[in-house]
């Protein structure tokens, strides 16, 4: 039981990161990016290549996390020009299908060229004794890896000014721009953070079990449910969700079944945008 | 009131307008388009009737034009975005199934079973999509999670079928359904009755509601139109097409399997389909999947392409071509009709 509930929490924490990313670019002003997932895809491929070419794994996954960081800028500064013109479902929609686009093209190209690459990140050492459970190492790595990376954003977003003048564009764009704060330069910044946070989360999935290259639509629905729960544009309810459905995740798979534990994933998402739409801590729209 | 009057009270959405002669001249035009495409369609197999690749191919094609007329219907018509055609289709085609090899009730039952299930499940998502006033794009979300909570049902569920492997469909398997060139007739039918159902429909009264709550949903629910209603009925009717479709599909098809049904293979398509082709047009459905499955063609050697391509398509159309080629080629026929005719205008 203990070790299930460890288990949940590992992998919540994964799913809270996975959809903190996901919700700050929908938080300012409502844009849903669909190429997420192919944006962890690209770091996978990025660290795995380097790996094997002889690299040592930090410099790698440096080099893999800041190549997902570039691509989301590089989205925001082309792709999502022309959706930034569009004001309300108009601009969700048009995102939505010019990500989808992106996604396509590549996921598409990265399995054309690398079909069975898979980033896998061994991590030695001998299982340690927590609560009586014997932990992978992999797994406290990356656990303590995302909770640090968690307690930095919420650093970032309570106590910096540029923090501050993100959650002001979230909350108000316009209100934002009277009090003299940039919405372009903000999109950049969150875009940006948005590819390193995903990259980093490969990173860590990739410590406890493999991520295949052709993985990136599944992450991308993965990152969708969590934020859809937590309420899009919550960074909390991210967060929140991301452990309630790790949880659900670890539960259901070692009690049920692995088959099942997807749909019960799916039944509950959908449940929570039935009973609550606007998520656990979002805000009606 | 002059008909240019009219013209201009009634918008210019939809695929008849006006009323009066202009309707009744745009109400032929709409069925000139279909019985041109009808009598063109029917000629390929005098091309291609040797070949099985070519035939599968082309019924392929017409299958997608079914499914395309059918999500035009729901998210061209009453704006509410389905993300769940291949998971509708795959309702009607594994129930249809199952229903007739398993239980042993005659296919032609079966399949008016499957279609009724799905208009169902159809129908209920509209209805819930109304009752919790859901937007286009948390409709969308829903109905994605029931796609891919339906795609690991069938994964799943090995015994009923088949799992990944999928599941030979024994009935119709002594009809003219599995012979070479009827197939291709049949589906072509199928379009033709789904084009002329869609332009009945696009004239009758639920017509005349689908544009106004398209136009402004919110002043349609204020002049008094039943919003709520007639987007159940568009759920339904078009998840009964739906339905129908991959029932038919699975029959013709004698194997089905989940990959047939997903996200990625079916929705996404579609909507690639319908972009091109125009949303909310009567054409575009078939004009985007005739392009489309040529595509495919010339592009199945190399497969992995075609998802590239299909993406950078994706991107250009929606940048360049927002409402699709349709009412660009429908402008430029008009622009060519008023210069042949100039002292009238």
């Amino acid at each position: 039981m203990t070790a299930v509930v460890l288990d949940g929490i590992v992998l919540g924490l994964q799913f809270g990161l996975l959809g903190v990313g996901l919700t700050i670019v929908y938080g300012m002003g409502g844009v849903l990016n669909l190429a997420y997932g192919s944006m962890a895809v690209v770091t996978a491929t990025v660290v795995s290549i380097t790996m094997r070419s002889g690299w040592p794994a930090g410099p790698a996954v440096l080099l893999g996390i800041v190549t997902a960081a570039g691509f989301g800028l590089l989205l925001n500064l082309t792709i999502m020009k022309p959706v930034y013109r569009r004001r309300g479902e108009d601009r969700v929609l048009l995102s939505l299908l010019l990500t989808i686009g992106v996604a396509f093209i590549v996921d598409g190209f990265l399995v054309w060229r690398y079909p069975i690459e898979a980033l896998s990140l061994s991590v030695g050492g001998d299982p340690v004794l927590i609560l009586g459970v014997p932990m992978r190492t992999g797994s406290l790595l990356a656990s303590a890896i995302t909770i640090l990376a968690g307690g930095a954003l919420i650093l970032f977003f309570r106590a910096t000014t540029t923090g501050k003048a993100v959650r002001s564009v979230i909350q108000d764009e316009i209100g934002a721009r009277l009090c003299g704060v940039n919405p372009a330069a903000v999109r950049r910044l969150i875009f940006t953070l948005s590819g390193a946070l995903v990259g980093l989360v490969a990173v860590t999935q990739s410590m406890t079990s493999p991520v295949p290259i052709s993985a990136g639509f599944e992450i991308t629905i993965l990152a969708l449910l969590v934020t859809v729960v937590g309420g899009l544009g919550s960074i909390r309810g991210a967060f929140l969700a991301g452990l309630i459905l790790g949880m659900v995740n670890a539960m259901s798979s070692f009690y049920i079944g692995a088959y099942v534990t997807t749909i019960i994933l799916l039944i509950a998402a959908a449940l929570t945008i039935l009973l609550r739409p606007s998520g656990l801590f979002g805000e009606r729209t | 009131m002059t008909t240019d009057d009219i013209n201009i009270a009634s918008g210019t959405s939809g695929v008849l307008r006006g009323s009066g002669r202009d309707r009744r001249a745009s109400y032929l035009a709409a069925f000139g388009a279909v019985a041109v495409t009808a009598f063109v369609l029917a000629l390929l197999p005098i091309w291609i009737g040797d070949s099985r690749t070519l035939m599968g191919v082309a019924v392929a094609g017409l299958l997608f034009a079914c499914y395309a007329i059918a999500f035009n219907l729901i998210f061209g018509s009453t704006e509410q975005l389905f993300l769940a055609v291949g998971a509708l289709a795959g309702i009607g085609a594994y129930t249809s199934a199952i229903a007739s090899d398993r239980l042993g009730i005659p296919f032609p039952l079966a399949m008016m079973l499957a279609t009724g299930l799905a208009m169902l499940i159809g129908g209920g998502f509209s209805w819930i999509a109304v009752r919790r006033s859901l937007g286009i794009i948390f409709t969308g979300i829903v109905t994605l999670t029931f796609s891919l909570a339906f795609d690991n049902l069938l994964l799943g569920q090995r015994g009923l079928t088949g799992g990944e492997t999928g599941i030979v469909v024994d009935a119709g398997s002594d009809t003219f359904l599995r012979q070479q060139i009827p197939p291709y007739y049949v589906f072509l039918g199928l379009v033709i009755v789904y084009l002329v159902g869609y332009v009945l429909l696009h004239r009758s009264h639920i017509g005349w509601a689908f544009r106004t709550l398209r136009d402004d949903g919110v002043a349609a629910e204020l002049a008094g139109v039943d919003v709520a209603r007639y987007r159940i009925y568009a759920g339904a009717i078009g998840g009964g097409m739906l339905g129908f479709a991959g029932a038919l599909w699975a029959h013709v098809e004698g194997f089905i399997s989940p990959s047939t049904f997903t996200f990625v293979h079916v929705d996404v398509p579609v909507v690639v389909m319908l972009v091109f082709g125009g949303i909310g047009t009567l054409m575009g459905p078939v004009v985007g999947s005739a392009v489309f499955t040529f595509l495919g063609e010339i592009l199945a050697s190399f497969s992995q392409m075609r998802l590239i391509v299909e993406g950078a398509l994706l991107i250009a159309l929606f940048l360049l071509l927002p409402h699709g080629v349709v009412p660009v080629l429908r402008s430029g026929a008009s622009g060519l009709w008023r210069r042949l005719r100039p002292s009238r205008s």
